[in-house]
C-alpha cells in the first residue's frame, strides 16, 4: 500500500459507503433531532441548508441595501429634509458616494453628514431659484400659476 | 474640488426656518385682509416657498475665500487631528483611516508587501472640516498609500440549486481570491482651491 499523503490514508480506511456518508453528515453534525446521525434526513437537510444559503447570500445585498437607506432616512429627518431630496441633490451636485457610506457617515460621522446634508440643501435652493427665474413669466405665455402684480 | 465646510456652522438652516416663519406668517396676514381679489389656493404660487438669494454673487466668493484660505491655513498647521477617508477601491467605497485593514474577494495586480497608491479618493474628513470631492478629490490634495499584507482564499462557499420533483439539483463548490490591505497613510497637501 501506498501512503501518499496523511489524507489519503485516513481515507484507505473503511467503505466506500461510510465516507459517503461521512461526506453529508459533516454539514449536519450541528443540527437537531435525528437529521444529525439519520443519512437519509440529513441528506435533505443539508440540501435545504445550501440552498437557503445560496439564496440568503443574494438576498443578503438587497436587505442591507434597504437597510441603509432607512437609516439615511432617519438621519436626513434629523436635519429637517427627506430622503429623496437628499440623495437628488446630491446626485446633481455629482457627489458619488454610495448609500453603504453615506449610511456609515450618518452614524459615524455626524458632522460629516451635516456637510453633506447641508451641501443637498444649498444644491435645492439654489434649483428653486434658477426655476423661478426673476419671479416673472416668460413674454407670451399664460400659465396656470396666477401672478398678481 | 468643491467643499462643503462646516465653517458657516448652522445659520442656513436658522435662516430657512426664519424664511419659512415669515412666509407663513404673510400669507394668513393676506387671507384675513381682503386686499386679493382672487382667493389663495394652491396654484396661486408655485408649489415650493420663495427663494430668496441669501448673499450677491461678490459675498459667496468672499466668504468662499475666507472659507479655503481658513482650511488651508489649518492644513498647513497640520492641525486637523485624526483624518479618514473615503476611497473607491475594487469596485466598492470603503470608509478608511490610518492603520485600518481591508479585504476584498479579488486578485490585486501587486505582490504581497508591495506599497500601492489609491488614487480615487471621494471624502476626506477631519476633526474641523470635511472635503467631498465631485465625484473626486485631486491627486495632490490627498495621498493615501496601501500594503499588499496576505492574498489567500476565501473559504469554499456552497453554491446549490434545487427544485423539487423535477430532478433539478447543481452543486458547486466556489472559492474567490481574497487580498488583504493595510492603510499605511492619509496625507493632505494644502493645496486647496
Amino acid at each position: 500500500m501506498v501512503f501518499l499523503t496523511l489524507p489519503c490514508w485516513i481515507r484507505n480506511r473503511g467503505t466506500d459507503r461510510f465516507w459517503k456518508v461521512q461526506e453529508i453528515v459533516k454539514h449536519a453534525r450541528h443540527f437537531r433531532g435525528r437529521k444529525n446521525r439519520c443519512y437519509r434526513l440529513a441528506m435533505r437537510a443539508v440540501r435545504r441548508a445550501f440552498v437557503y444559503a445560496t439564496k440568503g447570500r443574494k438576498l443578503k445585498k438587497r436587505n442591507m441595501r434597504t437597510l441603509w437607506i432607512s437609516r439615511i432616512a432617519a438621519a436626513t429627518r434629523e436635519h429637517g429634509m427627506k430622503y429623496p431630496v437628499l440623495m437628488h441633490n446630491l446626485a446633481t451636485s455629482s457627489v458619488q458616494l454610495n448609500r453603504r457610506v453615506i449610511c456609515d457617515l450618518a452614524i459615524t460621522e455626524p458632522r460629516s453628514f451635516l456637510s453633506l446634508a447641508k451641501l443637498a440643501r444649498a444644491r435645492q435652493q439654489e434649483g428653486f431659484r434658477a426655476a423661478l427665474g426673476d419671479g416673472k413669466e416668460p413674454p407670451g405665455v399664460f400659465s396656470r400659476v396666477v401672478m398678481l402684480q | 474640488v468643491k467643499m462643503a465646510a462646516r465653517c458657516g456652522s448652522s445659520g442656513l438652516w436658522r435662516t430657512c426656518r426664519v424664511i419659512n416663519r415669515l412666509i407663513l406668517g404673510s400669507v394668513r396676514t393676506q387671507s384675513s385682509v381682503s386686499g386679493e381679489l382672487v382667493p389663495q389656493t394652491s396654484l396661486s404660487r408655485p408649489p415650493w416657498s420663495d427663494q430668496v438669494s441669501h448673499f450677491s454673487e461678490a459675498e459667496e466668493q468672499k466668504r468662499h475665500s475666507v472659507v479655503v484660505r481658513t482650511v488651508n491655513q489649518l492644513l498647513q498647521d497640520r492641525d486637523y487631528g485624526r483624518l479618514f477617508v473615503v476611497v473607491h477601491f475594487a469596485g466598492r467605497q470603503w470608509k478608511v483611516t490610518d492603520q485600518d485593514l481591508i479585504l476584498f474577494e479579488n486578485h490585486v495586480q501587486a505582490e504581497c508587501g508591495d506599497r500601492i497608491r489609491l488614487e480615487k479618493v471621494l471624502l476626506v474628513g477631519a476633526e474641523n472640516f470635511t472635503l467631498v470631492g465631485r465625484p473626486l478629490l485631486g491627486k495632490d490634495l490627498v495621498r493615501v498609500e496601501a500594503t499588499v499584507i496576505e492574498k489567500t482564499e476565501s473559504w469554499p462557499k456552497v453554491h446549490m440549486e434545487f427544485h423539487k420533483r423535477r430532478s433539478f439539483h447543481r452543486k458547486k463548490i466556489l472559492i474567490q481570491p481574497q487580498t488583504v490591505l493595510r492603510i499605511n497613510s492619509i496625507d493632505l497637501a494644502p493645496r486647496l482651491t
